[in-house]
């Protein structure tokens, strides 16, 4: 199961397959999954012809071809700019927008030989948790089309799960990647901030955004990191810091491993199912050699209430460069200022204003909550910082309190919100974290994730793969 | 206009300025665009300052070189971590919807200029970097407003004085000042009408002599020379003026100065004040001047103008010519190089100021366009020193070596050949011929015999007369220096009595 894309790749350089015969066979698998009424709906964008010229690019070009992604195909989401495609947020404003450049992370993918399959479906913006709120229709679930994948990089969780790609790029800036994993049944990774650049990713929060990738198995998503990790000269919240093997420790196994379970992560509500689960696989991990430890993260009630005043702020601003005025769709007016404003308000959702206007009144009459948001975070990441010292080594929760929810269930904005209560610590602390599949309910997929300090994805990794194999 | 003046008796202004200069960097701000002045509109533009989705700004660490040299040269103090802050408002020239400056945490603060004229300090509050904004054209696409980029993220520094100046003319000589520093210092070409260098002027009025600091200001923009600037000013004083007397306090507002009509319009009352959403540049991290930074930045850093002229006074030039060479960093830096080249400082001094200034005046350029190389200059000089030409010869090989220059040869290349060349050509060679001369002053004697014995009866203010006559006699080719001697010589001997 593990290390396929490794697998794929050697027998494109190996000259066994060519890439446009593999990415051939993964499109007509993309093709009959999105079509027709019980169409996953994963993608907003993909093109036969753009797909076919990259694999035969890949296998014109020697280095390409000997790439550690040679001819893997891949799934990006739509908030990735790359310049053979449209790129939408799927956003009424942006429906016919092509950017000019490549996302750096896209440029890396790229140069590692991969192909980019197509652009997937997204809430609007990156803002929800159901890939519902898309200008494009919804994403449904390929575990069970009833109901939602999880999002924001809904999308990109369905296209790995349906199989419409090796693995995928999402984005995260609250667990926009993990929640989606969870309910598609994959892997997904949220890398430490500053350790994927975001230069091409349109902003949601810029404190917070970060890519990650998604696969079918730890070691996948592993390799996928390393393609797209380390410094950018055109990112300057990427650490200049030198990559590590991510994958030199992978299979060391549980044993000697300290994982520390906080108390704090059992929300009222969580599903008998999602516990069970999660009791199972602390158990498996503990006859594996682990020391399980019991650790309080005191602060955990904060970040909820925190990661909100920064994000919708940050979003605010971040949303500004959308006015008509260079790109994207415009209703024209008699005077420039009507413009921007009919643009606006034409152009956006009604979960983007919500938060834009959340960001603005912050912004503009209570600037003092953004104080509080700074001392909120930074008790967050003590918390962390805290059990990490210590000689906790990773810590160990469910991804969320709840498997898949139905299409349509029409949750209020505070609920969606509180979907992402598990996940928003690790954003707010820029701390690296994984989910991945720890058992099932009813045929929908249930995800558990782990944490660990910041940089150290490799100590990550290899708790997540020794759980992973564990539980095979 | 009495009234006015009556009262101009009783209130002083206050006057502070905001100064936004473009830095003479290669790229802009954030991104690798060249910075330039021309090129048809929205061809030096890419991704990052056009605020495309997903672009991100990236610092110009020459730019940040360059705050730190004015930062200097204003006598600030460097902090040493400052932040960016974004400053939100909407309007179609600002690609992002926000302008990336500095708040809270400027580059440096708590500087001060010495005003040359009156000795008297103004203080510099704070010395800033951000980002400048597009343009809109509204005479290019008839009925509709056209918008050019390519001024977006081309770095600004923005100055701010206290409110230290009590006239236009102090606001006008300070503005002054600041521009020839800044020059100086390669740091802005400020020029005023390609817009490289923005004066804001805020006015307010106070009983004269008090320290009153409660009455409320306006600010003027849109001023786009030194005369504006003073005419603004002086105009709404007089305005302010004739409010209070009227009984009528002075609203805080922003004024437009309208450079044709010569008034002032309102552009924004303070309950209009424009609400900017400040808050951190989550793109950029903090920006930390680290001592490799601050080195590098003040390495070259060249004398202010001031300890120039004061250093050029122990050359042994006269206080008005040292304070002439050192008014421009590249005039300054011609003089220095023709001393350099073997010239003495009063004679490169003499030969600058007004050869060489005289032809950059006649042709309108500066002394960068000069065509005689510091080298040349020098070993003219230098042969007039020597006697081996006389001042006229000296002049005449000058005046042929800018002609031959201006003709399109390059002398420089062919220096020695071409200042021996042209001395050949125009023959003016001073050959120390005693006899020559002897001749000369014999033929003088005789003729003025007369004037001679009254001379050597004790008029000695004849000497000049007498030398004058000797000096047409001889001609351009003498040197004037070596006849003077041998005239009074010859006058001062006894046995010729």
């Amino acid at each position: 199961m593990s290390a396929r894309l490794a697998r794929l790749a050697a027998r494109v350089a190996s000259g066994e397959i060519t890439a446009e015969k593999r990415i051939r066979g993964t499109f007509d698998r993309l093709m009959t999954g999105e079509s027709g009424p019980d169409r996953v709906n994963a993608f907003i964008s993909f093109d036969y012809d753009t797909t076919v010229a990259q694999a035969k690019r890949v296998d014109a070009d020697p280095s390409l071809r000997t790439g550690v992604l040679a001819g893997v195909p891949i799934a990006v989401k739509d908030n990735i700019c790359t310049i053979d495609s449209p790129t939408t947020c799927a956003a009424r404003i942006m429906a016919n927008y092509r950017s000019p450049y490549d996302a750096t992370v896209v440029r890396r993918l790229r140069a590692a030989g991969a192909v980019i399959m197509g652009k997937t479906n997204m809430d609007e913006f990156a803002l929800g948790s159901s890939t519902e709120h898309s200008a494009f229709g919804a994403t449904r679930n390929p575990r069970n089309l009833e109901h939602v994948p999880g999002g924001s990089s809904g999308g990109s969780a369905a296209a790995v799960a349906a199989g419409f790609a090796e693995a995928s790029l999402g984005t995260e800036t609250s667990g926009s990647v993990r929640q989606p994993a969870s309910f598609c049944g994959v892997v997904g990774v949220r890398p430490t901030y500053g350790r994927v650049s975001r230069y091409g990713v349109i902003a949601f929060a810029s404190t917070l955004d970060q890519v990650g990738p998604m696969a079918q198995n730890v070691e996948d998503a592993a390799l996928m990191l390393q393609v797209i990790a380390g410094p950018d000269a055109y990112d300057a919240t990427t650490v200049d810091m030198e990559v590590p093997d991510f994958c030199a420790h992978i299979g060391d196994g549980l044993s000697g491993l300290v994982v520390g379970i906080p108390r704090e992560y059992q929300p009222e509500g969580m599903d008998p199912a999602v516990a069970r689960s999660f009791a199972e696989a602390i158990g498996v991990m503990r006859a594996r050699g682990a020391t399980i430890r019991d650790v309080s993260l005191p602060h955990t009630d904060l970040a909820l209430p925190t990661y909100h005043a920064i994000a919708s702020t940050e979003l605010s601003s971040n949303l500004a460069r959308f006015d008509g005025v260079r790109f994207g769709a415009r209703v024209d007016a008699a005077t420039p200022s009507g413009m921007q404003a009919l643009t606006r308000g034409r152009g956006f959702g009604a979960e983007t204003k919500r938060r834009i206007l959340m960001g603005t009144y912050i912004l503009s009459h209570d600037p003092a909550l953004l104080a509080g948001a700074a001392r909120g975070r930074a008790l967050v990441t003590q918390d962390f910082l805290d059990v990490f010292a210590a000689g906790i080594d990773v810590l160990f929760t469910p991804t969320t309190h709840a498997p898949a929810f139905k299409l349509g269930a029409q949750l209020e904005p505070y609920e969606m919100y509180m979907s992402d209560v598990l996940t928003v610590s690790a954003a707010l602390a820029g701390i690296p974290a994984i989910s991945i599949p720890i058992g099932a309910s009813h045929g929908l997929p249930i995800g558990g994730q782990f944490m660990a300090a910041k940089w150290a994805e490799p100590l990550m990794f290899r708790a997540a793969a020794g759980l992973e194999s564990a539980l095979l | 206009m009495s009234a006015g003046d009556g009262l101009t008796l009783d209130w002083e202004p206050v006057i502070g300025l905001e100064i936004h200069v473009q830095l003479d960097t290669a790229t802009k701000l954030f991104c690798g665009d060249a910075v330039v002045h021309a090129g048809a509109p929205n061809t030096v533009v890419c991704p990052v300052c056009l605020g495309l989705p997903g672009a991100l700004p990236s610092l110009n660490e020459r730019a940040v070189e360059l705050g730190v040299r004015a930062a200097a040269l204003l006598a600030c103090e460097l902090r040493h971590v400052s932040r960016f802050v974004r400053k939100s408002y909407f309007y179609p020239d600002l690609p992002k919807g926000y302008q990336i400056t500095q708040l809270d945490a400027p580059l440096a603060v708590n500087g001060s200029v010495i005003l040359s004229g009156t000795g008297d300090a103004v203080g510099i509050a704070r010395v800033h970097l951000e980002e400048d904004a597009g343009k809109l054209l509204h005479d290019r696409v008839p009925g509709r407003t056209a918008i050019d980029l390519n001024r977006c993220g081309i770095p600004l520094l923005e100055i701010v004085t206290d409110p230290d100046m009590n006239s236009a003319a102090d606001a006008v000589a300070l503005a002054r000042q600041l521009r020839q520093l800044l020059r100086y210092g390669g740091i802005s070409d400020c020029d005023m009408e390609l817009g490289s260098l923005r004066v804001d002027a805020n006015v307010s009025i106070r009983a004269a002599g008090s320290n009153d600091r409660t009455s409320s200001r306006t600010e003027i923009k849109n001023l786009n020379s030194f005369s504006q600037l003073e005419r603004a000013i002086d105009a709404e004083v007089v305005r302010q003026i004739a409010c209070v007397a009227a009984g009528t306090p002075v609203a805080s507002q922003t004024l437009s100065w309208d450079a044709v009509a010569h008034t002032l319009r309102v552009l924004r009352t303070k309950e209009q004040r424009e609400e900017y959403r400040y808050f951190d540049e989550p793109d950029l991290p903090p920006l930390v001047l680290t001592p490799e930074l601050v080195t590098r930045a003040l390495m070259d850093l060249p004398e202010s103008p001031v300890e120039r002229a004061s250093r050029f006074v122990t050359l042994g030039l006269p206080d008005s010519s040292a304070r002439a060479l050192a008014a421009t960093r590249t005039l300054a830096d011609y003089f220095e190089a023709v001393v350099a080249h073997g010239a003495t400082p009063r004679g490169a001094s003499a030969w600058v100021l007004t050869h060489a200034l005289a032809w950059c005046n006649t042709h309108g350029c500066g002394i960068s366009a000069y065509p005689l190389a510091p080298s040349m200059l020098a070993d003219v000089i230098a042969r007039a020193e020597q006697g081996t030409l006389t001042r006229d010869g000296a002049r005449l090989v000058v005046h042929a070596l800018e002609s031959d220059a201006s003709a399109g040869t390059d002398p420089a290349v062919t220096m020695e050949v071409t200042v021996d060349g042209i001395i050949e050509r125009l023959g003016v060679a001073e050959h120390p011929d005693e006899s020559a001369i002897s001749d000369h002053i014999d033929r003088m004697l005789a003729d003025e015999h007369a004037l001679v014995a009254r001379y050597r009866a004790g008029e000695a203010n004849l000497f000049g007369y007498l030398m004058g006559r000797l000096m047409k006699e001889a001609g351009a080719g003498a040197d004037p220096r070596s006849a003077s001697e041998r005239l009074r010589e010859r006058l001062n001997n006894t046995e010729e009595r």
